[in-house]
């Protein structure tokens, strides 16, 4: 039971950084082309990376313990709750990025 | 009543899906109950067989004033009724509906018809999800795109096993970890291989260069540069909650499962967020497709 909010906490920290690439390749078109140059399609790298952090953090979480006791990543209750909040950030920050750049325009 | 005062207020196919969707929450409700009366799920209070009979019925009278008001769209257009696989499904639902509630009223000794009753119960879930989304495509879309169509179903069947998720956390039983599990599995193979890679090949391939111009200089052009560009991102991170809660689920022993309630509330509300997540889509993706028929029109 020690690892049971491993995948969670990964899920959390995967979609905490893949909000914040997605906002930050909306606001700066240099970050866009280089999502571009990666794989041909901005979808596709976001979709790449957020997959490639998922596992990164899976994996760092079920190898060191210390991580894991230092981010509570034994703690189910903790890591859904912080996985509801930051979704949901995450969500109203895009969706306030992009309304705001359409009511500029 | 309820019914004839949507047709009222909608004469066009949005009343014909208000009604549906109101039969899936009864569908919903029926399949609950009688997943309570033969012990599947935790028995509450009350008299719960009559609660499944009563909402059964419901269930069949929206049913039928659903398919009742898709006849009459049809007729009111002046087009062929029944020919389509959406029609042809609804017909096929309404009489396993039929099969269902008559003889649940007519018989007296029903142990014997009980087993069917289950089985089909449980079938009609799926092909209901399936012949709503299937309809919801027909009535924004108008002509039927086959991998948008897998899309919208697979979005359909991952909110239908996410339902069965936050049912087997709220009312556990000795097996509830391991139907739990199957759910979550589904949940994660609906949402990745048909949402996800569907959606996305869709969107690489045909979305950009069809779509997305037409709604550009239609007349709402929010409908992609808030709406799409909100949902093509938002969407990934669906597939990685799905599984984490997937995989949290395999790794969990029963007998935590079973005396930790706050832990089962916990995973519960992973699973009401991958829900409002997808129903969110559904929104989002009619939205875009209404606003693409309507620049096509333009």
């Amino acid at each position: 039971m020690k690892k049971s909010a491993t995948l969670i906490a990964s899920a959390t920290i995967a979609i905490f950084l893949t909000g914040c690439i997605i906002i930050a390749h909306d606001l700066s078109p240099d970050f866009k082309q280089l999502l571009i140059t990666l794989t041909g399609n901005h979808w596709t790298s976001v979709s790449m990376i957020i997959i490639v952090l998922f596992a990164l953090f899976s994996g760092l979480f079920s190898s060191l313990k210390s991580m894991r006791k230092f981010l509570r990543v034994y703690d189910v209750r903790l890591w859904s709750t912080a996985l509801l909040v930051v979704t949901l950030l995450m969500m109203l920050g895009i969706f306030a990025e992009l309304a705001a750049r359409y009511l500029a325009d | 009543m309820f019914i004839g005062g949507i047709a009222l207020a909608y004469e066009n196919w949005v009343g014909h899906a208000l009604i549906a969707i109101i039969s899936l929450l009864l569908m919903v409700y029926a399949l609950t109950t009688g997943a309570t009366l033969k012990g599947r799920i935790k028995r509450s209070s009350g008299n719960i067989s009559k609660l499944h009979r009563k909402y059964g019925i419901y269930f069949g009278t929206f049913i039928l004033g659903s398919f009742i008001y898709g006849l009459w769209i049809k007729l009111q257009h002046g087009e062929p009724i029944l020919l389509s696989i959406h029609g042809k499904l609804g017909l096929i639902i309404l009489l396993i509906i039929a099969l269902q509630v008559l003889p649940s009223l007519i018989l007296k000794n029903r142990a014997k018809y009980r087993e069917l009753h289950k089985i089909v119960g449980y079938s009609l879930a799926p092909i209901l999800i399936i012949d709503a989304s299937w309809g919801l495509y027909n009535g924004v879309i108008a002509g039927t795109k086959n991998l948008v169509l897998l899309h919208s179903i697979s979005g359909g069947l991952a909110a239908l096993v996410l339902v069965w998720i936050i049912l087997e956390m709220r009312y556990p039983t000795d097996r509830s970890l391991a139907r739990a599990r199957v759910a979550s599995y589904l949940a994660a193979f609906f949402v990745t291989a048909g949402c996800w890679i569907a959606g996305g090949y869709n969107y690489l391939t045909s979305y950009g260069s069809q779509v997305k111009p037409v709604i550009l200089e239609g007349p709402y052009p929010w409908a992609h540069e808030i709406v799409m560009e909100m949902k093509e991102h938002v969407f990934v991170f669906l597939p990685i909650i799905a599984l984490s809660l997937s995989i949290t689920l395999s790794v969990l022993d029963r007998d935590t499962f079973l005396s930790d309630d706050k832990l089962r509330r916990a995973l519960s509300m992973i699973a009401f967020l991958a829900l409002f997540m997808v129903l969110l889509m559904f929104l989002m993706g009619a939205i875009i497709s209404n606003a693409g028929q309507i620049g096509t029109e333009a």
